[in-house]
C-alpha cells in the first residue's frame, strides 16, 4: 500500500514536469508576448520590457526559473496587468469545480439509473428512447447546446437567466449543459457493463438462492459493474473540465476556462502556465482517487 | 428510472421558483463587455475594455463631447506656451471619492507614475503613449506645465484618456489595493463591488462635479459570447451590448425591447500588400487591384450600410484628412488593361491572409472581385491569436498581402495609422516589412516633428496623394460602430468607441 502511494507521488511528479514544460514549449513558441502588450511602441520600448519580464535569457533558463519558481508556490504576475497569476487561477478554480462537479453528479443520476434499467429491460421502450437520445446526446456540440437551452428555457420562456452566476436558478442551464455533455458515455459504460454481468454465474446463484431481482441488480452486478463505470467517469472529469472552458464561454461564467482562452490570446505565460498546472493537478488527483476506489471495489487488486 | 424523474421534477421546481429574468430596477444601467479586467488601476493595463471602465471611474484632463469635441475636464482651459510647453489650468473643489480634494499635486503625481522620470524599467505599458512627456511642473496650485522633449502634436488626444489618480491615498493603499478594492477617482461613479472577470458594480458619486449621472447603479457584466449577449439584452438582463454585427442588426431592430445605435468610428479597412515581391511589386498591378473592388457594394450588401468608403487609409474624422483625395473607382476594365501592361496579360496568382474573423465574408468578396479581374486569389483565414501576430507582425510572411484594420487607438489623427502601417523604421509595426515607397518616411517624421498644425495639414495632404498613386494597400472604407440598446435606455453611439454613460438617460 505504502509502495503504491510512493510510486502514485513519484508519477504525479513526472506529470507536473511534463505539463509545465509542455505548456512552457508551446507558448513560447507561439510568439512574443511584448508586440501584443504594447503594440504601437518602438523597439527601444519593448527591449526593455523584455528585459524587465526576463524575456531575453535563454528558453532553458527561463524554463528553470520557472520551475524553481513553481515548485516555491510562485506563478509569477500576470504580463499584462501585474496581478499575481496565481491568485487570478485560484479565484476562479471553485467556480469551474462546482460547476464540473454539478455536471458530474447530474450525468450521473441520469446515466446510472437508466443505464441499468436499458440493460435489465433490454429492448424496452425505455432502452430504445434511451439509445436514440444517447446518439443525439453525444453528436451536439457543448456550444450549441448552451444556446439552444438559453433561448428555449431563458428567451423564450424566461424560466431561467439568460447567463451569470450569482444566483442557484443561473447555475441550472450550464450544469445541465455540461451534464449532456457527458450523461451518453457513461449511459453506455453502464448499459454495456450491466449487460455483461447479469448473466454470469454468480449473478444467476444470487437469483436462485431467492434474492429479491432489484437487490441481485443493485448488491451484485452493479457493484461489478461499476468498475469500468469508476474509470471512465474518471476520464470524463478531465474531458468536463475541458468542457467547462466553452460552457463558461457561453454562460458568461467566471471560472478558469474563460481565463485561459483570454490568457492564450494575449500570450499571458504566467496565468496558462498556472491555470494548466492546476487544472492538470486536479487530473492527476482525480485519477489518484480513481485507483483507490478500484482499490475498494476490486479486492483483488490489492491482493496483487 | 425513478431517480431521474425526481430530478427531473426537483429542476422544474428549482426554474419554477427562480424569478425569471432578473428584473431590472430603474436606477441600474447595465453593460455588457466581452470581458472584466483583472485591474482596475487606470495606468497599468493597456486594453479596451479595461479603458471603457476607467473612464466612468476617472476624469482626465480633457474630455471630448458626443460630436468629439475637446472639452474641459479636470482642466478648465489650456494653451501651447511654445513648441514644447504647455500650460493646463486645473479645476477647483474637484473631490475624489474618498472625500480628497483634488490637487496639482494628483496631477504631477498621475504622470510621474507612468513616466517615471530616471527610471530604466517602465512598469506601465501605457508608457509608450506619453513617451514625449518630458516633465509635469507645478506652477501654483492651479496651474501645471507639460514641458515635452520634441514637439508632441498628439499630446491633447492622448491627454482625453489619462486619468487623474489620487496620490496620498495610492501611497497609503499601495498599487495592488487600489487596483482590486479601494480604487478612487473624480468620476461619475465610484466602485462598489469588483468582481474580477464576472462583474462590477458602482454607484453614482454625489459629489462629482458635473452633478449626478441620471442612473445611479451601473453594473458591467463579462460577456464573451455574442448569443449570449444578445438574449440578455432581449430579456432585459443588459442595456448596451457593443459590436453588434450586421448579421445581427436586423433581428435587434425589429424586437419591441431592443433598438441599434451606430455612430462611424475610426476602424478603417485596408488590403495591405507586399511590396517586396512579384507582383505587388509594381505599382500597375497595385492600382489594377484598388480598381477591381466595388466597395460601394461591399459597404450596402455586406456591411448593412454601417460603413463608408474611404480614398486611402486616412479617415475623414482624422486630422490631416484631404477631401480632395478621391477613392479609386470600381472599374474592373482598366484593373485588367493595368494589370496586361504590367506584364501579366494573363493574370496572375496570389494568395492573400486574414485573421479577420468578424468580416470574413467581406475578405472573401475582396478575393472574388480580384479574382475576376485576373488577380487570382487564394484566401487564407487564420485564427486570431498567437499565430498569425507573429507570421504577420513578428516575421512579416504575410505575402502577398493581408485583409485587416486600424482602430487608430482612438487618436483622430493621421499619424496614428500612417506610422504604424506605413513607416519602415525598424522598431515600427508593419510597415518595416511589407512597404517601400520612396520618400514617405521622411514625409510621416516631417509631418510628426512639428506642432504647426498648418505645416502638418499640408504634409498629411502631400502623403494622401502620394499613397493614392502608390497604392501600398488595397484602400477600403471604414467601420461604423454598432450598439444594441435596450429601449428603456436612451444612448448614442460615439465615434470613438467610448461609452461615457453620463450621458445616457432612461426613457420615459
Amino acid at each position: 500500500m505504502t509502495a503504491l502511494l510512493v510510486r502514485r507521488v513519484i508519477r504525479l511528479l513526472v506529470v507536473c514536469l511534463g505539463v509545465s514544460l509542455v505548456t512552457f514549449s508551446i507558448l513560447h513558441a507561439s510568439g512574443d508576448p511584448v508586440s501584443l502588450v504594447m503594440p504601437e511602441a518602438p523597439e527601444a520600448d519593448r527591449v526593455v520590457l523584455r528585459q524587465a519580464l526576463g524575456l531575453d535569457d535563454p528558453l532553458a533558463i527561463q524554463f528553470l526559473r520557472f520551475f524553481g519558481n513553481v515548485a516555491t508556490g510562485n506563478f509569477g504576475n500576470s504580463f499584462f496587468h501585474r496581478t499575481p497569476a496565481l491568485s487570478l487561477v485560484l479565484e476562479r478554480m471553485p467556480t469551474t469545480l462546482t460547476l464540473t462537479m454539478l455536471a458530474m453528479a447530474l450525468a450521473l443520476a441520469v446515466a446510472v439509473p437508466v443505464g441499468i434499467y436499458s440493460a435489465v429491460r433490454r429492448n424496452s421502450l425505455v432502452d430504445h428512447v434511451a439509445t436514440v437520445a444517447v446518439f443525439l446526446g453525444q453528436s451536439m456540440p457543448v456550444f450549441w447546446t448552451g444556446i439552444m437551452l438559453i433561448l428555449l428555457f431563458a428567451v423564450q420562456w424566461r424560466l431561467l437567466p439568460v447567463s451569470g452566476w450569482e444566483s442557484w436558478s443561473a447555475v441550472v442551464l450550464p450544469a445541465i449543459t455540461l451534464g449532456t455533455f457527458s450523461a451518453p458515455l457513461l449511459l453506455r459504460i453502464v448499459r454495456s457493463s450491466m449487460l455483461e454481468v447479469v448473466n454470469l454465474d454468480y449473478v444467476r446463484t444470487a437469483r436462485a438462492k431467492g434474492v429479491s431481482e432489484w437487490m441481485v441488480i443493485l448488491r451484485h452486478a452493479l457493484k461489478n459493474a461499476a468498475l469500468p463505470l469508476v474509470t471512465v467517469a474518471g476520464l470524463q472529469f478531465g474531458l468536463l473540465l475541458g468542457g467547462a472552458v466553452i460552457t463558461e464561454s457561453v454562460f458568461a461564467v467566471p471560472g478558469v476556462g474563460r481565463l485561459i482562452v483570454s490568457s492564450i490570446r494575449q500570450l499571458d505565460f504566467p496565468v496558462v502556465q498556472a491555470a494548466v498546472f492546476f487544472l492538470a493537478m486536479i487530473i492527476v488527483g482525480v485519477n489518484f482517487v480513481v485507483d483507490m476506489l478500484y482499490i475498494y471495489l476490486n479486492p483483488q487488486i490489492r491482493v496483487r | 428510472m425513478k431517480r431521474s424523474l425526481v430530478m427531473v421534477l426537483a429542476l422544474a421546481i428549482l426554474a419554477a421558483t427562480s424569478v425569471s429574468a432578473p428584473a431590472q430596477s430603474k436606477d441600474t444601467l447595465t453593460v455588457a463587455l466581452i470581458s472584466i479586467i483583472d485591474t482596475l488601476d487606470p495606468h497599468m493595463h493597456f486594453e479596451r475594455v479595461g479603458i471603457l471602465v476607467n473612464i466612468n471611474m476617472f476624469d482626465s484632463l480633457l474630455h471630448k463631447n458626443v460630436k468629439l469635441e475637446y472639452e474641459p475636464s479636470l482642466a478648465t482651459s489650456w494653451k501651447a506656451l511654445s513648441d514644447t510647453v504647455w500650460e493646463f489650468k486645473l479645476r477647483k473643489g474637484v473631490r475624489f471619492h474618498n472625500g480628497d480634494t483634488m490637487t496639482a499635486e494628483d496631477v504631477k503625481y498621475s504622470f510621474d507614475r507612468v513616466t517615471e522620470p530616471g527610471k530604466e524599467k517602465k512598469r506601465s505599458p501605457q508608457y509608450g503613449n506619453v513617451r514625449a512627456i518630458k516633465e509635469v511642473r507645478i506652477v501654483n496650485p492651479e496651474t501645471i506645465h507639460i514641458v515635452t522633449d520634441k514637439p508632441f502634436p498628439l499630446l491633447l488626444e492622448r491627454l482625453v484618456f489619462f486619468p487623474i489618480v489620487p496620490k496620498q491615498h495610492l501611497e497609503r493603499v499601495g498599487d495592488q489595493a487600489f487596483g482590486e478594492s479601494a480604487t478612487v477617482g473624480t468620476g461619475p461613479w465610484k466602485l462598489l463591488e469588483y468582481k474580477r472577470g464576472h462583474h462590477i458594480r458602482l454607484e453614482a458619486f454625489d459629489q462629482h462635479w458635473r452633478g449626478k449621472p441620471a442612473f445611479k447603479h451601473l453594473t458591467i457584466r463579462g460577456i464573451p459570447e455574442v448569443a449570449t449577449q444578445v438574449a440578455e439584452l432581449k430579456t432585459g438582463g443588459v442595456d448596451i451590448i457593443r459590436n453588434v454585427s450586421a448579421d445581427l442588426v436586423p433581428d435587434l431592430k425589429a424586437h419591441p425591447q431592443t433598438s441599434i445605435s451606430s455612430a462611424p468610428i475610426l476602424r478603417t479597412h485596408y488590403v495591405h500588400l507586399d511590396m517586396r515581391t512579384e507582383p505587388f511589386n509594381k505599382k500597375l498591378v497595385r492600382q489594377a487591384a484598388n480598381y477591381a473592388i466595388d466597395r460601394e457594394a461591399i459597404v450596402q450588401k455586406m456591411m448593412a450600410g454601417f460603413g463608408r468608403v474611404v480614398p486611402t487609409v486616412v479617415h475623414p474624422a482624422a486630422f490631416g484628412y484631404d477631401a480632395s483625395v478621391t477613392p479609386y473607382a470600381y472599374d474592373p476594365k482598366k484593373a485588367k488593361e493595368l494589370l496586361a501592361q504590367a506584364g501579366y496579360p494573363n493574370g496572375v496568382d496570389i494568395t492573400l491572409h486574414s485573421n479577420f474573423v468578424e468580416f470574413r465574408s467581406v475578405f472573401e468578396v475582396i478575393t472574388q472581385m480580384l479574382t475576376e479581374v485576373g488577380i487570382r486569389t487564394n484566401a487564407r483565414m487564420w485564427d486570431p491569436g498567437p499565430a498569425w501576430n507573429k507570421f504577420n507582425v513578428g516575421e512579416g510572411k504575410a505575402t502577398h498581402g493581408y485583409y485587416g484594420s486600424w482602430g487608430y487607438y482612438s487618436v483622430f489623427d493621421a499619424d496614428a495609422i500612417l506610422h504604424p502601417l506605413y513607416h519602415t523604421e525598424p522598431g515600427g509595426w508593419v510597415g518595416k516589412w511589407y512597404v517601400r515607397v520612396e520618400g514617405l518616411d521622411q514625409l510621416i517624421d516631417q509631418a510628426r516633428s512639428t506642432v504647426d498644425q498648418a505645416v502638418r495639414k499640408r504634409t498629411y495632404s502631400q502623403i494622401q496623394r502620394l499613397i493614392k498613386e502608390e497604392a501600398p494597400s488595397i484602400f477600403l472604407f471604414h467601420q461604423f460602430d454598432t450598439l444594441g440598446v435596450s429601449k428603456r435606455v436612451e444612448y448614442q453611439a460615439r465615434g470613438d468607441e467610448w461609452l461615457w454613460l453620463f450621458d445616457a438617460k432612461p426613457k420615459r
